[in-house]
């Protein structure tokens, strides 16, 4: 059976718009170089790699060749070296990859890299438009946004959830990114601040909609005899998963209510022993791209019922003070270099379970949950890290 | 390692020049279908679904919200592989050996609705090299003539080697282009990117290609043919061409070297039966053989002179007639694996090479031709 895997090193780079301070390789070097930095370990200590971005959204088609010696020197080194892409989900395809990498029992020390310079594509939103269907769908001008403009109405509709809560999770995400070094909108939100930014596809207003950024992070994953060595708390993966949705969006039945996630939850929670998520998890990293899908996210994975995920922000247990704090590092919401943000979740939920996540550290945490979506809401990846190995 | 996987479900489309009748995703259906009705299974039966294919080729973002329904991914574990689809049978022998799942579906799928040569370009940096219209085609002809010139491989002799693969691929009827060539007609014909010629370039063919993997105890239950996978392994090496060594293929060596010492092979031109080699231009077929250890150094091309390599030699390469035959850019090197094990399995038909046990497939992943390649070397035995 599958071999213990835990996250032993994390690094992350500050992201902006434009990181126009750096080449594509050393945005890539800096995220590496912090992760081999955290765990202690030499670039010859790694022995393969995972990379994830989604090439339209760069200046360049399949960055990981531009960037193969920034990860460790995988190309003057020979490693082996497989690219993912999933869409939004590509960081916590990422993640998946470099744990079976490992769990395989063919490597033990796995660097999973994600990167992504959105601030080099024409514009995300054209650029996801095609990946819907040309004939029937594109003209639409479905994209990301729009998408989850509609899971907003239906939420409104069918639930009851106001203007006022989508600002209540803005303004809670802003509160935790200004903690965050590594956050790209590090800036004072009020609610009023909120509702009074310009809509861009109702009930979206700018406030609920991610920014767009260049960015990259790195994950060393290791096997159990490894992963002892190099960390006194490493973060032991426990429960890990992907989910596939149909491709057309008019065929999915759940704007609302995400049932693909619940089903995905449900798989992740009986490998992690989870009965309870709201009471055994101390920490979540929902890709909260939009500020209503951390609400449905809320629902989906089980924190509370259908239809009450708007009352969890109501009443604070999401903040940092709260029961189960949701995105201490800002989330989505606040930073975006899109096929980077499911590792980010990944990342950021280890340092949560490694004491390393600095000022924006929960206290006493000790099973964390990453969640990615991608592919116009098609996709679903969840990762459980605990400070227990399984 | 102790994990046994096998190939237990083959599926191959007619490749062909081009597709007005379906959308690339349609591909990776049929050859899916293909591949589960060889293999006994329905799509139930899959639990996990790896996808592969470049983005930018097939001209969207996120293809794999087409490829991974298309391949039975619905409400399913899928991932996708930005590769070759033969990196996409490297992890789905990693989901299953980590004894998470039991039977993966591995499909890739080539099409003729982009130019490969163009989006290419595009891989190269914005800054220093792409200016100078360096693409797939020309760095590989960079690497052709950078060894042909140092060991002085002639034009006969890379010719030699196209003769031998359009001869196989003539009785392949699974393949795209099924005439044999004379000699002549490959030095007479166009130059294309020198040293390369028309008849060295492979075509642009369109098709799908679809492998089901097993677990070792769902093989024993389902599958009366199996072929087993017992040796494994894949290398990228460096991006820069100005400065790496052109005259050796790092990234196969190292990855043949990992896939001899699992399958526990030392003498590989003994100890294997066959060879489907992703031949991408005659050059980089002899270049392979060096790296897998076939042939000393700068000594490829006398394994093809003597007949070693042809289909009654004794070591058959590309008895399918490799990618100069056939080549669904993206599928191409997954295809070698495909027909590797065809040929384990006995089913290669006319181009069927005598009672083999053992088999390497080498698929080749290489949006950038021959900076940062990645090679990928599967060792294959018969149930």
């Amino acid at each position: 059976m599958a071999k213990r895997v835990a996250i032993v090193g994390v690094g992350l780079t500050r992201a902006t718009s434009h990181r126009v301070d750096v080449s594509y390789p050393e945005l890539v070097y800096e995220a590496v170089s912090g992760a081999l930095e955290q765990a202690g370990l030499q670039a010859g200590d790694i022995e393969a790699v995972a990379y994830g971005s989604m090439d339209p959204f760069d200046g360049v088609f399949a960055p990981e060749r531009w960037n193969v010696e920034a990860c460790a020197g995988a190309g003057v080194a020979n490693l082996p070296l497989m690219k993912i892409t999933t869409g939004g989900t590509t960081g916590g395809s990422t993640a998946l990859a470099g744990y079976y990498h490992v769990a395989s029992g063919m490597f033990d020390v796995v660097l999973a890299v994600a990167s992504q310079r959105v601030g080099e594509s024409l514009e995300a939103q054209l650029v996801l438009n095609t990946a819907v269907d040309p004939i029937y769908e594109r003209w639409q001008g479905a994209g990301a946004i729009t998408i989850a403009a509609l899971q907003g109405v239906k939420h409104f509709w069918r639930y009851g959830t106001t203007e006022e809560d989508l600002a209540l999770i803005a303004v809670k995400n802003y509160e935790n990114a200004r903690r965050n070094p590594y956050a790209h909108l590090m800036r004072m939100l009020t609610v009023e601040d909120a509702l009074n930014t310009r809509v861009v596809s109702w009930p979206l207003r700018l406030s609920d909609c991610c920014p767009s950024s260049d960015g990259a992070v790195a994950v060393i994953f290791a096997a159990e005899k490894r992963a002892r060595a190099i960390a006194d708390q490493p973060a032991w993966i426990t429960g890990a998963g992907q989910i596939t949705d149909n491709y057309w969006a008019g065929d999915r039945t759940w704007y609302e209510d995400w049932d693909s996630l619940s089903m995905l939850a449900r798989r992740v929670y009986r490998q992690a022993k989870i009965e309870n998520p709201l009471v055994e998890l101390d920490v979540a990293e929902l890709y909260n791209a939009f500020s209503i899908q951390e609400i449905i996210e809320y629902e989906a994975l089980g924190f509370c019922e259908k239809g009450k995920g708007a009352e969890l922000i109501r009443n604070g247990v999401t903040t940092m003070q709260g029961d189960l704090p949701v995105c201490p590092s800002g989330g989505v919401l606040c930073t975006n270099p899109i096929g980077a943000t499911g590792l980010i979740r990944v990342a950021e939920a280890a340092l949560q379970v490694m004491g390393k996540a600095e000022d924006r550290q929960v206290p006493d945490v000790r099973k964390a949950l990453a969640h990615a979506w991608g592919a116009v809401i098609g996709f679903h990846t969840l990762m459980v890290l605990s400070s227990e190995a399984p | 390692m102790s994990a046994k996987v096998a190939i237990v479900g083959i599926g191959q489309t007619a490749l062909r020049t081009s597709a007005d009748d379906r959308i690339y995703h349609e591909h990776d259906y049929e050859a899916a279908r293909l591949a589960l009705a060889d293999a006994g299974l329905d799509r139930g039966d899959v639990d996990t679904v790896i996808c592969s294919g470049w983005d930018a080729v097939d001209g969207r973002t996120i293809s794999d919200m087409h490829t991974a329904m298309s391949s039975g991914g619905y409400l399913k574990d899928s991932s996708h592989v930005g590769e070759d689809g033969i990196m996409a049978l490297a992890y789905a022998y990693m989901r299953i050996a980590a004894g998470l799942f039991d039977v993966a579906m591995v499909t890739a799928h080539g099409h003729a609705e982009s130019s490969f040569e163009t989006v290419s370009n595009v891989v190269f940096d914005p800054l220093f090299v792409r200016p100078l219209g360096q693409s797939h085609l020309v760095s590989l002809a960079l690497q052709a003539n950078a060894y042909a010139h140092r060991y002085g491989v002639s034009d006969e002799q890379a010719a030699g080697v196209v003769v031998k693969n359009r001869g196989n691929g003539a009785v392949n009827p699974r393949t795209h282009l099924r005439s044999s060539v004379t000699p002549e007609d490959v030095l007479s014909s166009d130059p294309v990117c020198y040293p390369l010629r028309a008849l060295h370039c492979p075509p642009q063919s369109v098709g799908g290609v679809a492998l089901v993997l097993c677990s070792e105890e769902m093989t024993r239950r389902i599958s009366e043919k199996p072929v087993w996978v017992t040796g494994i392994a894949w290398a990228i090496d460096s991006y820069d061409l100005g400065s790496k060594d052109l005259t050796s293929l790092s990234s196969l060596s190292s990855a043949a070297q990992k896939a001899y010492g699992m399958a526990g092979i030392s003498d590989p031109l003994r100890a294997l039966d066959l060879a489907e080699l992703h031949d991408i231009t005659p050059f980089h077929e002899l270049l392979a053989y060096e790296a897998l250890g076939l042939a000393p150094e700068g000594g490829a091309s006398r394994l093809v002179e003597a007949g070693d390599t042809a289909r009654g030699g004794r070591l058959p390469v590309n008895p399918s007639g490799g990618v100069v035959c056939g080549n669904p850019y993206g599928a191409a090197g997954l295809l070698r694996a495909a027909e590797a094990a065809l040929q384990l399995r006995g089913e290669a038909g006319q181009g069927q090479v005598p009672g083999p046990e053992r088999a390497l497939a080498h698929g080749m992943s290489a949006p950038s031709g021959a900076a940062a390649r990645t090679d990928c070397v599967v060792i294959m035995e018969g149930g």
